[in-house]
């Protein structure tokens, strides 16, 4: 009746050790990047370019988003792949590497220094993804379990590191002109594979397996996944093809089209998910992470947007550029991030404190090791401060941006808070 | 839930009894009602228990916890007995292996 593999022993995940720094990291740059945007409200709406909205943005993107999603993947990439992760050592490599070069890039940028620290910067980040990418690709290899949410994440790698080698070049254009044209033409290109190949393509292939597991849904479907992969894959290489090769703007609308396609496919596969649980009470956390799904609408809107206006005149709009860009990162990947903290790091930090009493006697839930009135306050206080510092740049209104960054700012800080607490926790017993 | 194999029915109700205090932490609902134990067996002479169970998903994080917090419910219960745990992932746990009383406890919201 049953396979037993003749194993009492449950197969072993990520040592906590590994994890937690990435998390750490994760937490401190968010709430740097808020200080930044409270400190230079002001200069967002200027440039798209500006020093200050480019290191915001690399804080954005590398330390608080990637370095959150790298210290989860290799807690999360064994639940997927239903095998080990390669290496520690790799991955202690990989935050080494990437914890001394965001620094030095982002210092770069905001003094608009693209000299040789910023430049090492830049190369130590492509080293750590490569650290990060080896690891991975073993670990897969070594694993009997290849499915649809591997490649996902192992395609989603990849389209890091191409955007990070790109982001280099673009770096080294500024002083040895390598490329036709100057490092600001070529930023689209840069910032596209890095939201769309890494953030979307990972955020899909892992939230499709972790959404329909958290809420036990009996919907699962594996061609839609597939129809999803192809559509943002196909809809990207598109975008890189015609990005190089033509001056079309109107082309522009195919890549459009297809990474439309693929995100509609995805929010339906949630929604599918949603419908179809079992478990009908939905936590504020999960909520929160729905709420996300449905956020990545917002950006593809004001893409189509921005394309037509292109279509129509030749003048880019730097408004509706630089809110494109702010809904990207302080919107549906930070709101992913502020929620799925909550799902997996109070079980690594339980884990840690109390694995050692298992069945021994009554220990605390995972769920109890931070305060959910505070992640309440915090989501609240979130989603005031995008929808007005949204508002405050499509309306040019400084005063606007001021309050929504100082309510971003509470955001990080109440988030930081929870996080700390679940760091610093020592066993009731 | 499938059914768990018995060759020694009041044993094995008293320890399905205890592990439900075992809980799935993230779902909140016990493993036994959760369909996670798939096959009970007491050796009376060896005087030893097997319990082959599954996780809701393989390389759960709290995976370890929850084998742990098995075995040492059945040690506390039958002091003087040998537990082996075996975990197996064949057949792969589904939503379909989840009790009544257990599908009643997540229906509610």
């Amino acid at each position: 009746m049953f396979a037993t593999a003749g194993n009492s022993e449950p197969t072993k995940t990520t040592s906590y050790k590994v994890v937690l720094p990435f998390y750490s990291y994760a937490a401190f740059a968010f709430l740097v990047a808020t200080i930044l945007l409270f400190l230079s409200a002001g200069d967002i709406t200027k440039h798209y370019f500006h020093p200050h909205t480019l290191a915001i943005t690399h804080i954005m993107a590398l330390g608080w988003g990637t370095m959150m999603i790298l210290g989860a993947s290799h807690q999360l990439v064994p639940v997927l792949i239903e095998g080990k992760l390669y290496s520690n050592i790799l991955a202690y490599v990989s935050f080494t590497l990437a914890a001394v070069g965001i620094p030095l890039l982002v210092c770069g940028f905001y003094a608009f220094d693209m000299g040789l620290h910023t430049q090492c910067g830049g190369i130590l980040i492509v080293l750590a993804i490569i650290t990060y990418l080896i690891n991975l690709a073993v670990s897969m290899v070594k694993s009997r379990h290849i499915n649809v949410h591997t490649f996902f994440v192992l395609t989603a790698a990849l389209w890091l590191l191409a955007a990070a080698t790109v982001g280099l070049l673009l770096l080294y254009n500024f002083t040895y002109l390598l490329m036709p044209k100057s490092s600001l033409n070529y930023l689209p290109l840069h910032a596209h594979i890095g939201i769309v190949g890494w953030f979307l393509l990972l955020v899909m292939g892992v939230g499709s397996r972790l959404i329909p597991m958290f809420l036990i849904s009996k919907y699962n479907n594996i061609r839609q996944l597939w129809w999803i992969y192809g559509l943002i894959n196909g809809g990207l290489l598109a975008f890189v093809f015609i990005f190089l090769y033509s001056d079309s703007k109107l082309l522009l609308s195919i890549p459009l089209l297809a990474v439309a396609t693929g995100i509609a496919f995805f929010v339906n596969f949630c929604s599918k998910a949603y419908q179809l649980r079992i478990r009908k009470k939905v936590d504020d956390q999960m909520k929160v992470s729905l709420l996300s799904v449905l956020m990545m609408l917002l950006p593809v809107i004001f893409l189509v947007i921005i394309v037509i206006l292109m279509i129509l005149s030749p003048k880019e709009n730097i408004y509706l550029i630089i809110t494109y860009g702010f809904i990207v990162f302080f919107g549906w990947i930070t709101a992913i991030i502020l929620s799925m903290t909550f799902k997996t790091l109070p079980f690594i930090v339980w884990n840690k404190v109390y694995h050692h009493l298992a069945g021994k006697g009554k220990t605390p839930n995972p769920k109890d090791l931070f305060s959910n009135t505070v992640f309440k306050w915090m989501s609240v206080v979130y989603i005031l401060g995008f929808v007005l510092f949204t508002a405050g740049i499509l309306l040019h209104s400084t005063i606007s941006l001021q309050f929504a960054s100082a309510l971003l700012l509470l955001t990080a800080l109440l988030y930081n808070w929870n996080v700390i607490k679940l760091l610093v926790h020592k066993p009731y017993l | 839930m499938i059914n768990v194999i018995t060759n020694n029915n009041i044993k094995i109700r008293v320890a399905l009894a205890e592990l439900q205090n075992v809980m799935d932490p993230e779902i909140g609902l016990n493993i036994v009602e959760l369909g996670l134990i798939y096959q009970m067996d007491f050796d009376e002479t060896e005087r030893r228990i097997f319990c082959a169970m599954t996780l809701t998903t393989q390389f759960c994080p709290m995976g370890e916890s929850i084998t742990d917090a098995v075995k040492e419910t059945l040690k506390s219960i039958f002091p003087n007995w040998d537990a082996t745990i075996e975990l197996t992932f064949d057949p792969p746990w589904s939503h379909e292996m989840i009790s009544a009383e257990g599908r009643k406890f997540l229906n509610k919201k």
